[in-house]
């Protein structure tokens, strides 16, 4: 049961709290091949990449919007108690919320098509894992001061909302150039979901009346439901109930040994006149369909009690019964909480980005922008030029609801050897979020970094929010269009 | 190439001098967490006429199961409370009430007497404390898993009073403090 417990919350604290999942950075930087992740009709330049296996993107993001670690843990002789109760209790919302994301390219390469060169395919495996937590809000209170002295107060159940998963991603893409102006792209993806839990569509409500018989009343009206897949297997090899190891079950359903789904992501490019381009893409318009190793909980039901009431004459007639057994069976078939094994479908946490880009200054090389015909091999390819600025928009589907950020950035070209993009963000989370992407290509090799909300570094326990991305990869520029 | 410089100095800096102010990680050794609960315990009430149609002197003993305090969950974790009783007399009789507390062998642990005079008297409200300083012990708490409650007319068995609908009411409710963590 303790490694379970253990096994848990590794969940929650290593894959992490999933969170807002802006890639503001990355997203059309079209030096980094992995920005082709976040719209597959960016502008390719390069004639194909490989990226380096387990190296070539590795991403990680946590925060939370309403506290920090530092709020709580700082050792700032405030009476622990007095600082969880005026910043966490007093000082969050149902709307806070506690998340993080991983995502770790186990695999990534692209190639330009012989055939046609303005084609060009990417493709690759990455493993991604993302939870999120809202603050239960009306059940914190009632566990931490109980229904006491609260007469009327309706305790929320629907305040408990959380989703996570686990899952492999296999995808192909396919991005075309469709004309001098225009860039489009598709990506096919193939998900083996590994792990996933969710309990966001509760409702109801816990609430302590004065009773019309006895002193109190109390009603729980539920309708609540956990679905999980792929936890109960390793549940019961932690527990020593089953044979087996956590590795192999985890291996084994990220091989299509699991929950599996399709999704599609689709993007463009597209250059309003020489300098300016608006971007657009939509990620992760899919499902999981799971139905390996599904356990779901529910309890839905209303029930309203007393306490044992007995009432003359009439328990006269029932002097032998068990009241109190009586008034337990009687709520639990008001109220059952029950599990089921039925098979479920979970949409992905659908994202779009959307820019425009300014671009300014000299192209890269020297050239003079004659505002004419600047590309590097033919007409169709346009030279990047060495400034750009513009905002970017990016929103997520979350369980309250669409999850939005908006950033403005600056990007600096050095040459072909070095890029840099400067990001400010406004999000739910942090009104102070400045990030900075730094490229550099070296031969063949490129190597990229990428540091969010750079003013928590100060101090990373009292950031909301911080995210961090590196990569390796090996590329041949050019179009060879 | 000298702003190249700089600026790979700030993302250096920026990333590499990130740091973590010292936090005290043991502090979540002193959350409390203790959350007051209140709960209805027992109703019974009992028509004047019940009273009347009983032969002696005692006309209801009842005793009920009452696993509620010593559930594992509540039985470890309850640090005090209080038992509130509420009592209410219409009938034209003097009753008593007796209200015992019993273990899982029949043993009894606790008792609440209360005695009510015929109507009209004033609702009767009383108060008792377990486990704290000046309450009782809390192992009463601990240990009940049977309530007992036991009746006695004091007065006669044909006198109706002349409020509306007479009868003996006996409420019951809890309030308990109880450590989650």
């Amino acid at each position: 049961m303790r490694k379970w417990k253990l096994f848990i919350t590794a969940i929650f604290l290593g894959s992490g709290f999933l969170f807002a999942q802006n890639r503001e950075l990355l997203y059309d930087f079209t030096e980094i091949p992995q920005a082709i992740l976040l719209n597959p009709g960016i502008e390719t330049t390069y004639s194909w990449y490989a990226g380096v296996p387990l190296a070539s993107g590795i991403y990680a993001q946590a925060g939370s919007s309403g506290i920090t670690v530092h709020d709580l843990f700082a050792n700032d002789g405030v009476d622990f108690n007095q600082k969880v109760r005026t910043r966490a209790l007093d000082g969050m919302t149902k709307r806070d919320e506690f998340g993080a994301t991983v995502q770790v390219d186990l695999l990534h390469g692209g190639f330009r098509s012989g055939k046609n060169p303005d084609i060009f395919y990417s493709f690759g495996v990455y493993f991604e894992s993302n939870t999120i937590l809202y603050w239960p809000q009306d059940l914190a209170y009632l566990a931490f001061d109980g229904n006491a002295d609260q007469l009327g107060r309706r305790f929320d159940l629907g305040h408990l909302k959380t989703r996570g998963e686990g899952l492999t991603v296999f995808h192909f893409g396919i991005n075309k150039v469709m004309d001098r102006n225009l860039t489009v792209g598709a990506r096919a993806k193939l998900y083996s979901g590994i792990y996933d839990f969710h309990s966001s569509t509760n409702s109801g409500y816990f609430v302590t009346e004065e009773g019309q018989n006895n002193l109190l009343s109390h009603t729980l009206d539920a309708d609540m439901q956990l679905r999980t897949s792929g936890l109960e297997e390793i549940r019961a090899i932690l527990d020593d109930e089953s044979s087996g190891s956590v590795g192999g079950v985890i291996s084994k359903r990220a091989l299509f040994g699991g929950d599996l789904g399709l999704g599609i992501d689709l993007g463009f490019t597209y250059q309003l006149n020489s300098q300016t381009v608006i971007t657009g893409s939509l990620l992760d318009l899919g499902f999981v369909y799971h139905s390996g190793d599904v356990k779901a909980y529910t309890l839905q039901g209303r029930a309203t009690t007393e306490g044992v009431e007995a009432i003359l004459p009439d328990a006269f007639d029932d002097a032998n019964s068990d009241f109190w057994q009586d008034l337990v069976d009687e709520i639990e078939a008001q109220l059952p909480f029950e599990d089921n094994n039925s098979s479920y479908i979970t949409f992905r946490p659908t994202q779009l980005y959307g820019s425009i880009r300014y671009n300014f200054g000299e192209p890269v090389g020297g050239e003079i922008d004659c505002d004419c015909d600047i590309g590097v091999t033919d007409a169709d390819v346009r030279t990047p030029y060495r400034n750009a600025t513009g905002l970017q928009l990016h929103a997520v589907s979350r369980p309250r609801g669409p999850q939005a950020a908006l950033t403005a950035f600056y990007l600096r070209r050095f040459g072909n050897i070095l890029s840099l993009k400067g990001t400010y963000t406004v999000d739910k989370f942090s009104m102070t979020n400045l990030g900075l992407g730094m490229n550099i290509q070296a031969g063949p090799v490129n190597f990229y970094v990428l540091a969010n909300n750079l003013l928590g570094y100060q101090n990373l326990a009292d950031s909301h929010y911080a995210s961090f991305q590196i990569g390796l990869n090996i590329l041949s520029w050019g179009a060879n269009r | 190439m000298k702003k190249i410089q700089y600026l790979l100095l700030f993302l250096f800096l920026s990333i590499t001098s990130s740091c973590v102010e010292e936090q005290n990680f043991d502090q979540f050794n002193d959350l409390d967490i203790i959350p007051t609960v209140e709960a209805s315990i027992l109703y019974v009430e009992s028509p004047e006429s019940v009273i009347n149609g009983a032969p002696g002197a005692v006309w209801y003993i009842q005793t009920f199961n009452f696993d509620a305090f010593s559930e594992q969950f509540f039985a470890d974790n309850v640090l005090d409370g209080v038992i509130t009783y509420e009592l209410e007399n219409t009938t034209s009789k003097p009753l008593e009430i007796l209200f015992e507390y019993l273990d899982d062998a029949g043993n009894v642990l606790d008792t609440e007497f209360f005695s009510l005079d015929p109507a009209p008297t004033a609702v009767l409200r009383r108060e008792t404390a377990y486990g704290t300083p000046t309450g009782r012990s809390l192992d009463i708490i601990r240990n009940t898993s049977q309530v007992r409650v036991n009746a006695r007319n004091l007065g006669d068995n044909n006198s109706v009073s002349s409020l509306p609908d007479p009868m003996i009411i006996f409420r019951s409710s809890g309030k308990f403090r109880l450590r989650l963590k």
